[in-house]
């Protein structure tokens, strides 16, 4: 076999190890006996066992889900309805709107983070808390849902909106029998991306949350800094197998709308 | 109470649909021009006309995606200018047949009836018999993308018909199939719409397909009806010359025209050609703008040939083959007319004209019979 495929062979090998050691070290450790998870010192499940017990970390990670499970169902309906807006309608300042949602994300996290807060605290009558981090987590994904469901937009024939009132379709029940089911794949992936996102979020977490309102994240960021544990690996393992079943799913709703023809 | 006599004149029939008066314009571009057109019950009528000449603006004014400026539009004598197109009583095969790719071919056809909240029973009884209508039996459960291009032509047709619509509009349905397949749904087009009666209004650019498929045509041209007929008063007898050269073909001649006597006047063009035609007494000769003649009726006489007696009612001009093209059933020659420098074209059957063996550069007379002659105005 020629030299160029062995090169190219070697350094896949290589970049996939780099991508894939840490997570492979965290997954390895939180099986690993050591009292702070940084060394191998036999197997054992009790930092699993452990965890069960944490009230704390319980708390938190309720916390981080009923956020993640909101912002979600918030973020993809607004980004339809932004997006379907987008597309179909004509008016000044399209092009300046279209681009400035993106805004959010482009510009550093602690920035918009730290504009959040002073917001939230000068702005609203809001306190710190639950309705806080769920409104700025959607300040931030609904840009990112208005991008994936835009996206999906363009493989969308408008002429099926066309035909089913033709048949007697009002607009609204077009998009319910047609376009809706059509985009369906846009707006899961959309939730797919955003429910890791944050769930994940540390930094505009950590700025708008408030005293005693942790999310899981938080909560490891705490726990780190009074010293390392092994509960940090139990919980990082879980996060990244959480994490690739919802690509996995992902990719399966996308395989099978493709399949479909659309 | 005495009994009237029945009238023997008919009442004038409603028809079908009627485009009163109709403007439409897009920005600065006036898409239909005051348009005005009645298509009758039950009638295959074609729109037909080149790109941009404003014909699917105008099918998607009947349908209600578009809105007239001026005028107004009539389904069945009821004025629908408001009316958003999912309550008209009418609907659209599109060009693009606009499959819902989510749904079977079944539930493609029952979509219609479902919005209308008809019984499920019934529902499956009009789609199945739906089916048989355009030849699909068995292909309920089956996906759009699973189809082919001709199978999901009849799904669309299908899909319209079941709600039993006052005009289905039709925008170039065949475009999108091979030729083959073209003519086949030309057939299955016209079964179909023999079994069910509903009226068409089918929009193209393909004259063949308009000439085959309809009981009238009308030609459209930039956002105006130029000439409404049968397909053998539109190509044997065109009014204009945009018609003359669009159907294909046609020998034109223009020119001034004066009268001979009272059954025949003459065009003279501006080299002196003078060219012969019969007239009536309905048509002023300062209103005739040329002559059209078809290639199929015109003779060619070989030079040697000598030329029938000098007799008024035909008409022979000498000329030069200048290119013989064969076709197969027929042969296109191209005849050089020397004193005005215009080519005009002939086209040879195969059954009645095999005796000639013509060659390029040979002399020869073009002939014709002023009855074929026909009178273009404007």
């Amino acid at each position: 076999m020629s030299p160029r495929i062995w090169f190219l062979r070697i350094v896949s090998i290589l970049a996939y190890i780099f991508l894939w050691a840490p997570v492979i070290v965290i997954i390895v450790f939180s099986f690993s006996a050591n009292k702070f998870g940084i060394r191998w010192e036999g197997f054992t499940m009790q930092w699993y066992y452990k965890l069960l017990e944490n009230e704390a970390v319980w708390d938190a990670c309720i916390r981080s889900l009923v956020i993640a499970s909101v912002t979600v169902v918030v973020s993809t309906a607004l980004g339809t309805l932004t997006a379907y807006g987008l597309y179909k309608l004509k008016f000044r300042g399209k092009m300046l709107l279209r681009t400035s949602i993106l805004l959010p994300i482009v510009m550093p996290e602690v920035v918009t983070a730290s504009a959040l807060l002073v917001f939230f605290i000068k702005a609203t009558p809001l306190t710190l808390g639950y309705p806080t981090i769920i409104i700025a987590h959607i300040v931030f994904s609904t840009p990112l849902a208005v991008f994936v469901i835009l996206g999906r937009m363009q493989r969308v024939d408008w002429a099926w909106e066309e035909a089913a009132m033709d048949l007697g379709a009002t607009r609204i029940r077009a998009f319910r029998r047609v376009i809706g089911p059509v985009l369906l794949p846009g707006i899961a992936g959309a939730a797919a991306l955003i429910f890791p996102w944050s769930f994940d979020d540390f930094v505009i977490t950590y700025f708008v949350a408030g005293i005693g309102n942790t999310t899981l994240p938080v909560y490891i960021f705490s726990q780190l800094r009074h010293g390392s544990s092994p509960v940090v690996n139990v919980i990082g393992t879980l996060f990244i197998l959480f994490t690739l079943a919802s690509l996995l799913l992902f990719m399966l709703v996308e395989k099978r709308s493709r399949a479909k023809g659309m | 109470m005495r009994k009237q006599a029945m009238p023997t004149t008919k009442e004038p029939v409603t028809p079908a649909v009627e485009i009163k008066n109709v403007i439409k314009r897009f920005g600065t571009v006036t898409a239909v021009d005051n348009m005005n057109l009645a298509i009758k019950q039950g009638e295959i009528f074609s729109l037909l006309g080149p790109s941009g000449c404003g014909k699917t603006t105008l099918l998607r004014m009947v349908a209600g995606f578009e809105n007239p400026d001026h005028g107004e539009i009539r389904i069945q004598n009821e004025v629908v200018n408001h009316i958003p197109p999912y309550k008209r009583e009418c609907n659209l095969v599109f060009q693009q047949m606009a499959l819902f790719p989510h749904l079977t071919v079944a539930e493609n056809i029952a979509f219609g009836l479902r919005e209308r909240r008809r019984p499920p029973s019934e529902i499956k009884k009009r789609v199945m018999g739906m089916l048989d209508v355009v030849n699909l039996p068995g292909m309920e459960n089956r996906y759009p993308h699973q189809l082919s291009g001709g199978q999901k032509q009849r799904v669309a047709l299908a899909r319209a018909i079941v709600l039993d619509p006052k005009v289905l509009l039709l925008d170039e349905p065949l475009a999108a199939l091979d030729r083959r397949l073209r003519k086949e749904m030309q057939g299955e087009l016209r079964r179909v719409q023999q079994e069910v009666g509903i009226t068409f209004l089918y929009v193209t650019h393909d004259q063949k397909v308009a000439l085959s498929l309809s009981d009238r045509i009308g030609i459209m041209y930039e956002g105006r009806i130029n000439q409404v007929g049968t397909p053998v008063e539109i190509y044997e007898t065109p009014r204009t010359s945009f018609v003359a050269k669009f159907m294909g073909g046609c020998n034109i001649f223009s020119g001034k025209a004066i009268s001979i006597n009272t059954t025949h006047l003459e065009v003279r063009d501006e080299h002196g050609l003078c060219i012969r035609a019969q007239t009536s007494k309905d048509v002023k000769p300062e209103t005739v703008s040329g002559i059209s003649i078809h290639p199929e009726m015109i003779e060619i006489i070989p030079g040697d040939q000598d030329l029938p007696s000098s007799d008024s009612i035909f008409n022979t001009i000498p000329g030069k083959i200048a290119n013989v093209s064969y076709q197969g059933d027929f042969t296109e020659l191209q005849v050089l007319i020397r004193s005005t420098g215009q080519k005009v074209t002939v086209h040879l059957n195969r059954r009645s004209d095999n005796s000639m063996s013509l060659v390029k550069g040979q002399e020869v007379s073009i002939h014709w019979d002023s009855c074929h002659s026909n009178l273009l105005v404007g």
